[in-house]
């Protein structure tokens, strides 16, 4: 995972349109994604399927309440892109 | 200042709107403007500005192809004529970058995002400074300025009966609430606190006052399970984190023209740290307020734990530590609302928040006690003393009515939120209506919002208005129950029931994030940007505008006035408030409500 995920205050959202033909077969994809990505605590804020496909918004959280923020870290420790 | 002459020359064909706005800025400071008329060749423009004798010369062009070369034909020809050195000349328009304008022979350019004050001060020849168009922000106590007096003379009168009588009712009435806040109030000093000070004789008595929960963890260091003490390192990085937050913090303003209503947003992550990223975000896009939500069990647990204390779940525990770093983060206009209204800590929220510093709190005894969870008797005991320690400690409290969203019918919350009132009003302290803006249940079955989410709204600020003379603050937060998982919807939906709060002349609203109907997981902090900026947009499309008023509003807000007039009718034939918060008279079973078990029994004489 780059470290640049340190900087996502809590969550990072995916939100596109995916051409596919029910909204199981969006959220299954878009999961998909986000897991061959590398994260791991993932979900689906909203999914809309009409006609051609889902808008669809995907969320994986990167800190969650309680964690070890990487924001919080010295601007020393941080890597830069 | 000398006054100086200055030729607007839009050489654009169509696009002269940023020249006009520049020549009202600039006449605005004294200067003399002359407005030339769009597209003329650029020869036309040399021979004006021999003619008028100017001072200075901006121009507007948006460049294109061929653009450039024409530009610096037209410095080439003010040179030519001999007036180069003793005029100024500067460029502005889509795509200008001053290096550009400086390569053609411009004095200066403006692109995208020049300021007015940008220009004008080109023009007077001193230097800009963006500083000076910072967003200058003080805190406002919009509870000042209120009579408290009450319109209605029926209503005034059974108010007075009903306070009257809960007063003689909880004359010589205790509870290990009010025992708790009276040692917060008189043994905890907050400067000894601060400086680490043992504050043994406050902890001792303390304790004996304290549920299982906080006992085990005084006495036993054990904490609640969901959670954990900070490390020292995290604490320091936290604090660096602040430092380097507020160096580069630069506030923005909602309301445009307006000065009200001041936007609140809610924080309570479980984390004082993510707290306050959440809340240095929300105040840089504009939220002139925050609200602290402790978790669901803080309202069942009697006491408070103490630390820096972080939890993993909703809510964010309420110790002195955790309220005191939140309040060191806030920047100094930000506006703080510690919660206190539904709980067994009530009064002692009150007192804790009082003393660090909050600037506004939370009380009703009859969402508390009728979709809190909390005993009527219990709280409304606590809900009394919580009262009198508003009032010393000089916060303002909001009168949620969120028992709304259980069922009850608005005109009977609005009865319980009267009530509270009065008695606010009796003890020294200064409440704030809080009508809820939302789709609840009563106009689900209703069918009141089957046109529009507007008059029904309406007719509840227009009822409270006819009543009472008193700051209202529609929540908490507005468009509960109209928002949905989509973010565009939601922060639409936001959107909308802020600017008819606006249009109402309301004093302030609470606002929810977009993730509001989305629970698989913690609110995000874009999702709080999304709806300030969605609301910054309503404000700034509504303005100063009004709302007339239409038959159905007025319709509305009578049956909301005489539903009142009744329930409080219904109270004073009870004689005994607390009996009617039992019986239902305030919010009934069949309506949603269930009067609340937690702290049942514990009220004795003192």
């Amino acid at each position: 995972m780059p470290r640049i995920l340190d900087r996502v205050m809590d969550g990072l959202d995916l939100e596109t349109f995916l051409v596919c033909q029910s909204d199981e077969e969006g959220r299954r994809l878009i999961i998909q994604l986000l897991k061959e990505w590398g994260f791991s605590d993932v979900d689906i804020v909203f999914s809309q399927f009409q006609g051609p496909g889902s808008r669809i918004r995907a969320r994986a959280y990167v800190h969650r309440s309680g964690d070890v923020y990487g924001w919080l870290k010295p601007e020393a420790e941080k890597e830069t892109p | 200042m000398s006054v100086k002459r200055v030729l607007l020359v839009p050489l654009d064909p169509v696009h002269d709107v940023g020249l006009k706005m520049v020549r009202r800025g600039l006449e605005e400071a004294g200067h003399e403007t002359i407005l030339l008329p769009p597209d003329l060749q650029v020869e036309e423009v040399v021979q004006e500005i021999l003619k008028r004798n100017v001072d200075t010369v901006l121009v507007s062009r948006t460049l294109g192809y061929g653009v450039a070369e024409l530009l610096a034909r037209f410095v080439d020809l003010v040179d030519a004529a001999g007036v180069r050195e003793k005029v100024k000349i500067g460029i502005g328009g889509m795509a200008v970058r001053p290096e550009l304008a400086a390569e053609l022979g411009f004095d200066a350019g403006f692109g995208p995002g020049t300021t007015v004050d940008e220009a004008v001060a080109f023009v007077e020849g001193r230097e800009y400074l963006p500083e000076a168009n910072r967003v200058a922000k003080t805190k406002v106590n919009f509870a000042e300025g209120y009579s408290y007096a009450c319109k209605h003379q029926g209503i005034q009168e059974k108010l007075d009966v009903i306070a009257g009588m809960i007063l003689a009712w909880a004359a010589g009435k205790t509870s290990p609430g009010v025992r708790r806040a009276a040692i917060r109030d008189e043994l905890w000093d907050v400067q000894r606190w601060r400086n680490y000070e043992p504050m043994t004789e406050f902890t001792a008595a303390y304790v004996r006052e304290c549920g299982e929960l906080p006992r085990n963890f005084y006495e036993k260091g054990i904490l609640h399970p969901k959670t954990r003490r900070f490390t020292r390192e995290e604490a320091v990085s936290f604090e660096d984190y602040i430092r380097r937050t507020k160096e580069q913090m630069q506030l923005a303003k909602l309301q445009n023209k307006r000065t009200k209503p001041l936007v609140f947003n809610q924080y309570g992550t479980g984390c004082p740290f993510m707290d306050i990223g959440h809340v240095k975000v929300s105040e840089a896009w504009g939220a002139d307020g925050v609200v602290h939500f402790d978790p669901s069990w803080g309202a069942r647990t009697e006491g408070f734990l103490d630390g820096f204390l972080t939890h993993q779940e909703d809510g964010t525990v309420i110790t002195p530590a955790n309220l005191n770093r939140i309040k060191n983060a806030l920047e100094p206009s930000t506006l703080w609302q510690v919660r206190a209204h539904r709980g067994l800590n009530t009064p002692e929220t009150v007192v804790l928040a009082g003393k660090i510093g909050a600037d506004l709190t939370k009380i009703n005894i009859c969402y508390g006690a009728l979709g809190g969870g909390t005993d009527p008797e219990r709280l409304t005991v606590d809900a009394l003393a919580a009262m009198r320690y508003a009032a010393k400690y000089a916060m303002p409290f909001d009168v949620v009515t969120n028992e709304e969203l259980c069922g009850v019918p608005a005109y009977k919350a609005f009865a319980g939120m009267l009530i509270t009132t009065a008695l606010g009003v009796r003890l020294g302290a200064r409440p704030v209506l809080q009508p809820l803006f939302c789709k609840s249940p009563e106009v689900m079955v209703g069918g009141q919002m089957e046109d529009n989410y507007v008059e029904f709204n309406a007719a509840k600020v227009m009822a409270l208005r006819e009543i009472i003379d008193a700051p209202v603050w529609p929540g908490a937060p507005v468009g509960f129950l109209t928002q949905t998982e989509d973010r565009v919807q939601s922060s639409a939906s936001t959107a909308f029931h802020a600017g008819l709060a606006a249009m109402l002349g309301v004093d302030a609203v609470t606002i929810a994030s977009s993730d509001e109907a989305y629970s698989g997981g913690p609110i995000t902090v874009p999702a709080k940007v999304d709806t300030l900026r969605a609301v910054g947009e309503a404000l700034r499309f509504y303005g100063r505008t009004t709302i007339a008023g239409t038959a159905q509003m007025e319709a509305w807000r009578d049956q909301i006035i005489a539903g009142i007039d009744q329930v409080l009718g219904e109270v004073v034939a009870k004689g005994d408030f607390v009996r009617a918060l039992y019986d239902g008279v305030l919010g009934s079973r069949e309506d949603g409500a269930y009067p609340g078990r937690n702290g049942r029994g514990t009220v004795a004489q003192e």
